[in-house]
Parts: C-alpha cells; structure tokens; sequence
C-alpha cells in the first residue's frame, strides 16, 4: 500500500472529532448518572444538609468533566471521590472558619473546644414526612454514627461500603497508601459496632 | 473481620442502598439538571478566554488610571502589581484560593502524567 492510500485509509476509518466528542460526553453521562444518587448520599452523609451536598456533587462533577474528561473512563470513579472529598473537607473548613466568625462576633455560645458537629447537625426527627419514608430509622441512626467518625474513618467506610471501590481505588480517592485505608477503614467498622451495637436492624 | 463486622456492613450497605433508591423525584431532577451542566463544560472548551474578560478590564481600567496619575516612566514598576490585581481580581482565583488544596493535588496529578493512578 502506498503511502497516499494509508492516509485516504487513515482518514476513512479515524472518527472525526466531533463524533469523539459525543462519545465522550455519552459516556460521561453515563458514569454520572451512575454515581451521582450515592454520591449525594455520601455528601449528605458528611455534611449533614442535603443542598449543600447537593452543590458539593454539582461541583465535584463539573470539575471532573473540566479537568478529567480525557482520561479513561476507568479512571474517573476513584477521581470522581476524591474531587467529592476534597470539597467535603473544604465544606468542613469553611464551616470551622464561619463558626469562628460567629464567636467573634458573639453569634454563637460556644468556643471551639464545645464545638459538636453531631449536635449541631440539623434534628433528625425534624425531617419533612417524605423525607421520613425514604430514611429508615436505621439509616438515621447508621448516619449518625458514620458522620461521628474521624475524617478519615468516614471517608474510607464510606467508600468501600457504600460506593464500593476497592482498596487501590479508595486509596486514589483518598490520596493515602492502600494500608492506610485497611487501617481506616478497620477502625471504623470496629468504632461503628461498638456504637450501633451488636443488635443494630 | 469476624462475623459481627461482616454483618454490620452487609446491613449498612442495605440501609444505604434503600435511602438511595428512595430520593424523591425532586431531588433526581436537581442531579439531572447538575449532570447536564457539568456536562456541558465540554462543549465550550475554546470558551475559556471569556471567564477572565471582566478581571483583565478591570485591571487594564486600573493600569490606566495609575500611568495617568504617576506618569508613563513608572510603567514598569506598575505592570507587575497590576498583573496580581488581575489574577486576585478573577473569580477563577479567588476559587484556586480557597481550594488550594485541590488545585495543589490537580497540578500534582497534571505533572505526574498519565498510567500512574491504577
């Protein structure tokens, strides 16, 4: 084959760029729409506030099809948590920083040292009644007790048990080696059995 | 893991999955409406100049006024401050800045490269 009939081949048969780019944007809407449910779960979960997770989600997912779409679609669910994550954990700062704002400014009646996220979170028994169906009670009280947990602790239960990655994923979208999240994530099913108790559902 | 921990996660990941079969209609339409949105980044990717346009206006409308009250000679010693307040002045930076953290680990990631996150 000559080389000028390799290129009328080559250009026959390559996709043009267009077709490429909805093909990517199909299979990125597959994955989001895949993950997007349990993502605004785990959100929740952490956050304790339903449109806050809800924008941490609509965040996590701009910020992968902006920075990531290029890469393999294998890639993007460990990449995907660890984008949510991270913008957990900025949620988690900016709360501590308005939190001190409000103690400077007399808002709050408490120091830091008094400062209970779990307290503070929104009444669980304060939920509208179609909230109330769709979050048995022991999902309340599994929420709770997830969202006690240490950062870490929660991320990795989080993300092995309800997202369901595996070691090296969790470890991706975590930032942290493969025995770090072993260690996490032991610790949290042995500090959630200790607090649910053994007769939990 | 013994058993009572074995037990306690099948459990917890059945609760977790009926409290996320059972979002509300509303909710699902707010995630659709974020999907679609998100996904529409990729279709204005040549589109990128256009976030900066207000800053980069503001600070040449900034450069002016400094060369016209100091005089053309300090043109220099005015370009760098002015090329910072256009970077604070972006809604881009003030983003980086409070997720300095992220931006850290995307630059991280974008300077190690492809292959290396299986």
């Amino acid at each position: 084959m000559t080389a000028g009939m390799t290129v009328f081949a080559v250009s026959c048969t390559a996709k043009p760029k267009g077709a490429r780019t909805l093909q990517k944007e199909r299979q990125l809407g597959e994955f989001l729409a895949e993950v997007e449910r349990r993502a605004l779960r785990i959100a929740e979960i952490a956050v304790r506030d339903r449109d806050e997770a809800m924008d941490i989600v609509q965040d996590a997912m701009t910020k992968l099809v902006r920075n990531y779409s290029g890469r393999g679609k294998d890639e993007w669910p460990p990449l995907f948590y660890r984008i949510l994550q991270n913008s957990v954990r900025d949620w988690h700062r900016r709360q501590a920083v308005r939190n001190r704002v409000m103690v400077w400014f007399g808002r709050a009646n408490s120091d830091d040292s008094d400062y209970d996220v779990v307290a503070a979170a929104p009444d669980p028994t304060g939920r509208s009644p179609d909230e109330e169906l769709e979050n048995s009670e022991a999902m309340r009280d599994m929420e709770t007790a997830v969202h006690a947990l240490p950062t870490r602790q929660r991320e990795a239960f989080m993300l092995r048990t309800f997202e369901g990655l595996d070691v090296a994923g969790t470890a991706v979208a975590m930032g942290c080696s493969q025995g770090s999240v072993k260690t996490h994530y032991s610790r949290a099913v042995h500090s959630l059995r200790d607090k649910l108790g053994e007769h939990w559902q | 893991m013994n058993k009572t921990d074995e037990q306690l996660v099948r459990e917890a990941q059945e609760a977790f999955d009926a409290s996320v079969d059972g979002l509300d209609a509303a909710t699902l339409s707010r995630l659709n409406r974020g999907r679609q949105a998100a996904l529409s980044e990729l279709a204005r990717p040549g589109q990128e100049w256009l976030r900066w346009l207000p800053a980069t206006g503001v600070a040449a409308a900034v450069l002016l006024v400094m060369i016209t009250l100091r005089g053309p000679g300090d043109v220099d010693r005015i370009i760098a401050p002015a090329a910072d307040l256009d970077i604070l002045l972006s809604d881009e930076s003030i983003e980086m800045l409070e997720d300095l953290e992220f931006y850290s680990w995307l630059d991280i990631q974008e300077l190690e490269g492809d292959g290396d996150l299986g």
